[in-house]
């Protein structure tokens, strides 16, 4: 039975806008609705270029709505949690009086049957607005715009940055083989796995030989020393992003198992501050006892599990200058 | 673009089972299709002089998610290698592209996804428009809804021809189909693609070393794409001009061709791309069942040219292979097949 495991990754985006998108932006502060001028057409949403052409558009403004006509529509039953409402509503392509291109918006219209083509409608904004497509919350049937809650009032500058936080759920299976590493793990056992073929061995349950794309089973399976030598690092000083739980420099080391080709990566140094870490010593693994397990495993994360990192082991440093390329 | 001097041909593809949900990793997918596409060839990994693997990071959910797809190809020693965010379709115009300059014999692309690690309906709309629809959630399924109405207005399709396409793609019943609820009206759930897990390689082969390799290559004699403003708004959504134009330029009109796969992920896609391509009932399309049937996004492209190098294999002269890109057919790829006697 494969496991599968759950994460959300967000990405929160800081995109400035321009010279364009940025007057659009910031006019629906104001409660108006900005095309561009593109030769004999006025475009809605503006766009800094012609899209027949590609050519730069002259920055000529035109105010145009609020209100507009469906040209057409759809209807969305089930909303997402992304979608304007909270309730079933369409999806139109809007032709704003004044504009030559349809503009795609909401229309809270209650049935589908109360949805027609040539249907007249206008925004209802949104009381405290940002400078963003869904400061309109929506289109209602009629000529007259509503505004939805106090009205605070147009920006006081103009607006050149919109925010949008794209948040996503991914499930993933996880191999076999990165399971069978964290077991063993727990046993303060370093799994690698042998490949049939070439010979080389892989530790980490990445379960696969990459060099001759195939699957690596329990078949294939070895125990690792416990010892080994830092080939290379690096000082990594934390930058402060949503996530970062490092404040202090602090290092990520690459050791080779004795009388192995394994190489470990990305290993934390225990006990040794980031100053002293160097190529060539000598370290031995450290495992967390019981009591210090926890659901996400030791310091190494991902399937190395139950390894905290390495410790020096006090032997007298390995003097190589070819050591260093060792980091895969 | 035309013919280039090189012959560069399709010798074998091959993909893994098209299923809702698989447990098997991108990798381990890819790994599948790479070696059912090689051996029956007698081919081994050493033998691929390029590869270009097509796939998406937001569908895998991790950045440079590519470079794990690497451990499919055996990439040591140091091999070629290049990659599109796109379908796997566009990888093999890029492996078109690489064998013209000559110097290489056998390239292999790929087109890979898991659809199911994530939710499609959350994730496209953050593909789109980050200004302008994304912070509306404007999703596949609504713009596929509003392309259907405007191809229904210019007389192309009805719902009835739509729900005949499904039936040809999936079986069942006109007359049931039509009696379900709307699932984003026009659209009812046959008309819209099944979300699939797969992934499918490609070898292709220049000149003698195809002819040695298999009996009847299938000959790429035209390939070009274009594409169209991101803006559907901004779009005839009842034409395509971008696959009209690629269709011209890989030559559509100097031959009639027997059979041609196109990638309808929605059956009114099907019905107008019949009608920009100009086919009439002369021209088999989608024998395969199409993107309805299964739709492994980022390897639903390539499946198309496959199965249109499938009709070539087996002693057809000409296919005809489409493959798209973005919302309401904004991208469109032409690809050209032939058999020689
Ligand atoms: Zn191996």
């Amino acid at each position: 039975m494969t496991r599968f495991i759950e994460s959300t990754i967000t990405f929160p985006y800081k995109r400035s806008l321009g010279p364009v998108v940025g007057a659009f932006m910031t006019a629906l502060t104001e409660k108006q609705i900005l095309g561009i001028r593109c030769q004999d057409a006025v475009l809605v949403p503006p766009m800094e270029w012609d899209p027949a052409t590609g050519a730069e558009l002259p920055h000529e403004f035109v105010e145009v709505g609020p209100a507009g006509t469906v040209e057409s529509w759809t209807w969305v039953g089930t909303p997402s949690i992304q979608h304007p409402l909270d309730h079933s509503f369409a999806f139109a392509f809007i032709r704003l009086d004044g504009a030559t291109t349809p503009l795609l918006h909401a229309v809270d219209a209650g049935t589908p049957q109360a949805m027609s083509e040539g249907m007249r409608v206008a925004p209802r904004w949104r009381g405290s607005r940002e400078g963003r497509i869904d400061d309109i919350i929506c289109f209602v049937r009629g000529e007259a715009a509503e505004t939805e809650g106090e009205d605070t009032g147009g920006a006081t500058d103009p607006v050149t940055r919109m925010d949008y936080l794209a948040s996503i759920t991914y499930r993933n299976p996880v191999p076999e083989a990165a399971d069978r590493a964290t077991e063993a793990s727990r046993e303060h056992r370093l799994l690698g796995l042998r490949c049939p073929t070439c010979g080389r061995v892989y530790a980490g349950g990445r379960g696969l030989c990459p060099v001759d794309a195939i699957e690596l089973g329990p078949e294939c399976e070895v125990d690792l020393p416990h010892t080994g030598t830092i080939t290379n690092f690096a000082i990594v000083t934390p930058v402060q992003y949503p996530g970062q739980t490092e404040t202090e420099p602090f290092v990520r080391a690459f050791v080779l198992l004795d009388g192995t080709d394994v190489i470990i990566p990305y290993s934390v140094v225990i006990e040794l501050p980031a100053d002293q870490v160097k190529v060539g010593l000598r370290v031995d693994a450290v495992w967390a006892s019981p009591a210090e397990e926890t659901e996400e495993g030791g310091g190494m994360g991902g399937s190395w599990g139950s390894l905290l990192g390495w410790i020096p082991n006090g032997e007298p440093d390995i003097d190589d200058p070819d050591l260093v390329n060792r980091i895969f | 673009m035309s013919a280039p001097s090189t012959d560069i041909a399709v010798i074998g593809w091959a993909q893994t089972p098209m299923v809702r949900h698989t447990d098997k990793s991108e990798t381990q997918l890819l790994m599948e299709a790479i070696t059912d596409a090689i051996v029956p060839l007698g081919l081994t990994r050493a033998d691929i002089d390029y590869t270009c693997l097509g796939s998406c990071d937001y569908i895998t959910g991790q950045a440079f998610s590519f470079v794990s797809n690497l451990d499919a190809i055996g990439a040591w020693p140091p091999k070629r290698d290049s990659h599109v965010e796109m379908d796997g379709a566009w990888a093999l115009y890029e492996a078109w592209l690489r064998l013209q300059e000559g110097d290489i014999e056998i390239a292999v692309v790929t087109g890979s996804g898991r659809s199911s690690t994530g939710d499609p309906a959350l994730i496209y709309p953050m593909e789109m428009d980050p200004y302008f629809l994304a912070p509306l959630g404007a999703d596949p399924l609504t713009f596929a809804a509003l392309q259907a109405r405007a191809v229904i207005a210019a007389g192309i399709a009805d719902e009835r021809s739509m729900a005949e396409v499904a039936v040809r793609a999936r079986g069942g019943d006109v007359e049931t189909l039509l009696a379900e609820e709307y699932l984003r009206q026009p659209l009812r759930r046959h008309d819209v693609p099944p979300i699939t897990d797969g992934a499918a390689a490609m070898v292709l082969a220049t000149g003698d070393r195809a002819r040695r390799l298999v009996e009847r290559p299938a000959y790429i004699t035209g390939f070009d794409h274009r594409t169209e403003c991101h803006n559907p708004s901004f779009r005839a959504l009842d034409d395509s001009p971008s696959t009209r134009i690629a269709a011209e330029s890989a030559g559509l009109s100097d031959a009639p061709v027997e059979v041609a796969e196109l990638q309808a992920a929605f059956t009114h896609e099907e019905l107008l791309l019949r009608e920009v391509l100009g086919f009439g009932d002369e021209v088999f399309v989608n024998s395969s069942g199409g993107a309805l049937r299964d739709n492994p996004i980022m390897a639903t492209g390539l499946c198309r040219v496959g199965h249109a190098a499938n009709h070539i294999f087996g002693g057809g002269s000409r296919a005809l292979a489409h493959a798209t890109s973005g919302p309401c057919l904004q991208q469109n790829l032409v690809c050209i097949l032939e058999g020689r006697s």
